[in-house]
This record gives C-alpha cells, sequence and structure tokens, in this order.
C-alpha cells in the first residue's frame, strides 16, 4: 500500500493536546517521577522564518537515547517529548544529556532529534541537535551535513537554570544560517 | 540501511502557490539525505502515558449539551506499507467547527465558537487498527490572505506508528466537495491518485442508521512492521 500523504499541521493544533510534563523527556508522565539517571538539562531557542520573524504555535518533538544511549531500558524515561512555541516563538524541552551509542549507521555522538511542523510547513520538518563537549567527527549524520554548516546543528551552553545545566539550540526555517534539515 | 523513499507525487510541492506562509517557511536548502539509525526507528515504550487517550465523542463532550452541525462518525484503519494493521496507534483528531472556526485564540475569524464543541479528541486503535470518532462536520472557511481562497470542509490526524519514520501528520476531505478541487493544500499533492487517498468515503446512509451521517477513512503510515527490517 502507498503512504498517506503528509500535509500541513495548519496554525490551530489544539492547547488541549497538552499536558505539563509533555516538554519533559525525563518523565514518562505528569504524575510520574524523572528519572535518576543522567544529568538532567534545558534545551531551549526560538523557532524563526525568513527575515527571523518568530513562529508561533509551531509543534516540535523531540526524541533522544537515554543518558546511556539505550532507548527503552530506563522505564523512568520515555525520552519523548512535545511542546509549542509562544508568541516570540520560542521553546523549551526538560531532558537529559543523552549517550552515545553504535548502531548500524556507525558511531553517533550524543544527540537528540528534532520534528518541526507549523503553518506554512507543508511537511514535517527534521533536523538533530548535538550536544556541546563531545567530539562529533565521526558522527556519520553529522559526517553527512557540509563542513561549513555543521556548527549550526550544535547547542551552546547558556546560563544555568534553576540548578540545571542550560543549552540554547535555534531553529531558522528559511534563510540567513538556515538550519540543516534531513530526508528520511 | 536507508528507508524506502517517498513514491513519487505523494509529498507535497513546495512553496505552494496562493499560500505565502510557504513562502518564508518552507526551508531553502534541500533536505540532507541519511540513513535512519537506533534514533529513528526506535519508539517511546509507552507514548500513551505521556498522550492519555481522551475522549471520542467530541459532539457531546458532556452530556446534555451537544455541539451544532451535521453529526457524523469517522471511523477506519492505521494500516502499515504492507497492509498491516497498526494495533495501539496514538490517533489525534482536531477540526474547525460546524462554522468553520477552531476553538483556538490564534483563530480570530468572524465566524461563531460552539461553547459545546472544542474540536479534538485523542484515542489509540485497537488490535485491529480500528479507529472511530463521533463529531460534528467541519464548516469550510476563508483563508485570511490578501488573494482569498477557501478551505473545504476538513479533519486534521496526527498518527503515532511503531517509529519515528512513520510518524504522520495529515488532513481528510469530504468526499464531492467542490472546495476540494480549489484548496491550494489538498492539491499541493501531486499525484491525482494519492489526493483521492484523502478523501473519506461515505457509507451507505441506511448502513449506519439513523444517529448520524458515516464516512470511513483509513491511513496508511510509512513502514513494513510486523517484519523487522535488518
Amino acid at each position: 500500500m502507498l503512504p498517506t500523504s503528509q500535509q500541513t499541521i495548519g496554525p490551530f493544533f489544539p492547547k488541549g493536546f497538552f499536558g505539563e510534563a509533555d516538554h519533559d523527556l525525563t518523565r514518562i508522565s505528569a504524575d510520574a517521577a524523572p528519572t535518576t539517571q543522567g544529568e538532567a538539562v534545558i534545551l531551549r531557542g526560538t523557532v524563526t522564518r525568513q527575515g527571523g520573524a518568530p513562529c508561533v504555535n509551531a509543534i516540535l518533538e523531540m526524541w533522544q537515547a537515554d543518558a546511556e544511549g539505550r532507548f527503552g531500558a530506563d522505564p523512568a524515561f520515555l525520552g519523548w517529548g512535545r511542546t509549542f512555541t509562544d508568541a516570540e516563538g520560542r521553546y523549551e524541552f526538560r531532558t537529559v544529556i543523552p549517550g552515545g551509542f553504535t548502531d548500524a549507521t556507525g558511531t553517533r555522538a550524543p544527540h537528540a532529534n528534532l520534528t518541526v511542523m507549523g503553518a506554512g510547513l507543508m511537511r514535517r520538518l527534521l533536523t538533530t541537535v548535538f550536544f556541546p563537549g563531545f567530539d562529533t567527527a565521526g558522527d556519520p549524520v553529522m559526517a553527512s551535513v557540509p563542513a561549513a554548516l555543521r556548527p549550526l546543528l550544535m547547542a551552546e551552553e547558556a546560563r544555568n537554570n534553576d540548578g540545571l545545566r542550560s543549552f540554547t539550540f535555534d531553529i531558522r526555517l528559511r534563510g540567513e544560517d538556515e538550519t540543516p534539515f534531513f530526508d528520511l | 540501511m536507508p528507508e524506502a523513499p517517498w513514491p513519487p507525487g505523494i509529498e507535497p510541492l513546495v512553496p505552494v502557490p496562493g499560500y505565502p506562509n510557504t513562502w518564508t517557511h518552507t526551508p531553502a536548502r534541500a533536505p540532507i539525505a541519511r540513513a535512519a539509525g537506533a534514533t529513528e526507528r526506535a519508539t517511546p515504550a509507552a507514548l500513551h502515558r505521556k498522550l492519555p487517550d481522551g475522549e471520542a465523542n467530541l459532539a457531546e463532550r458532556t452530556r446534555g449539551k451537544p455541539a451544532i452541525g451535521q453529526l457524523m462518525e469517522i471511523s477506519g484503519r492505521v494500516l502499515d506499507e504492507a497492509g498491516r494493521p497498526v494495533a495501539g496507534a496514538v490517533i489525534e483528531l482536531w477540526q474547525a467547527n460546524a462554522a468553520g472556526r477552531y476553538a483556538h485564540a490564534i483563530d480570530t475569524s468572524a465566524a461563531p465558537l460552539d461553547p459545546n464543541f472544542e474540536g479534538h479528541g485523542r484515542i489509540r486503535t485497537d488490535a485491529d487498527g480500528r479507529y472511530a470518532f463521533t463529531t460534528v462536520k467541519p464548516g469550510a472557511y476563508a483563508v485570511p490572505v490578501q488573494e482569498t481562497w477557501w478551505r473545504p470542509p476538513h479533519l486534521h490526524f496526527s498518527v503515532f506508528g511503531p517509529s519515528c519514520l512513520s510518524r504522520l501528520v495529515t488532513q481528510m476531505y469530504f468526499p464531492g466537495d467542490p472546495l476540494n478541487e480549489l484548496d491550494r493544500i489538498l492539491q499541493s499533492i501531486p499525484d491525482a491518485a494519492a489526493r483521492s487517498r484523502m478523501v473519506a468515503r461515505m457509507q451507505p446512509p441506511a448502513s449506519v442508521g439513523s444517529l448520524h451521517l458515516g464516512f470511513v477513512h483509513d491511513i496508511v503510515l510509512r513502514g513494513r512492521f510486523a517484519t523487522p527490517e535488518g
């Protein structure tokens, strides 16, 4: 069978679909305790369109391995979260620094996948954010990106926030310093 | 190993004429092709804990307070590319009310809100991949751009399949609506057969009884999930 076509998520994805822990990858649900494994951190940034204007109610989904580089091994860690951008285009996730791992594509540096959807985006966009302080030179996904664009996939460490280390990753959909996106 | 690419004609052509947001949001660079690894193949083990089952009846969320509009049931199956049912898939539906207005702060159209209609629901498919929502048929609405055009009545679907790759956000249209041929978003899909697969089938009214109209819509996710791929 042929897959159903993608269509834009549009501007009106309901606020009612969000629970209070949806942006928190360290908890499997709002009523669950966060995982005890790994270093909890904040990842935040803005989503902008051409000209730097903010994207409002863009929907972001984040998905990553646990602190040991595993999937589904830590029952207290879901590794998935969803949030929306506010009127200034800002988003925020709480997560742990993921571990690296080796799979069929090679040895992966610590990273998270981010999906971006929103008005004006007919297909979901997929990008990958790498955390600073790890060697990304051998990462097969980083290697697939032209060298000049690789810094655009690195989160930057920012000021601490409530005692947690905080990282910034801005997503520029189009124009100057456009974020690299991937096709799978 | 790369996934099978999207077959030709199924993905929307971008940017879309007449839809200015696509001109400013669509990346200028082509996406970079890469193989899917463990991150893309794995899936959260218990997504329904974070995205719990909600209400399948959007038309009467509070008993005795029905929404205004044409009552309808939308049902169907979520399948993979091999035609196998995807069981336990989280499926989200949202839509405008019968007047063509979303219960969302961003929608500032002049069409009336319906205090009894929030217009969204979340459920999971059963063991046969089946889902069903009861709702009211959404109205059409004009897109607020300089050269305005009308969106036909449509339902938004968000479906979580067994991997990152099978994540799908799409829209469903109603058979026979003359606005379908004029909709910039539906018509952005180049292949006519792919467009027709986004249009629901109406069930024979006699077969669904006297309570509501019935529409059937199957959704096919990318991937072949029963047989793990190397």
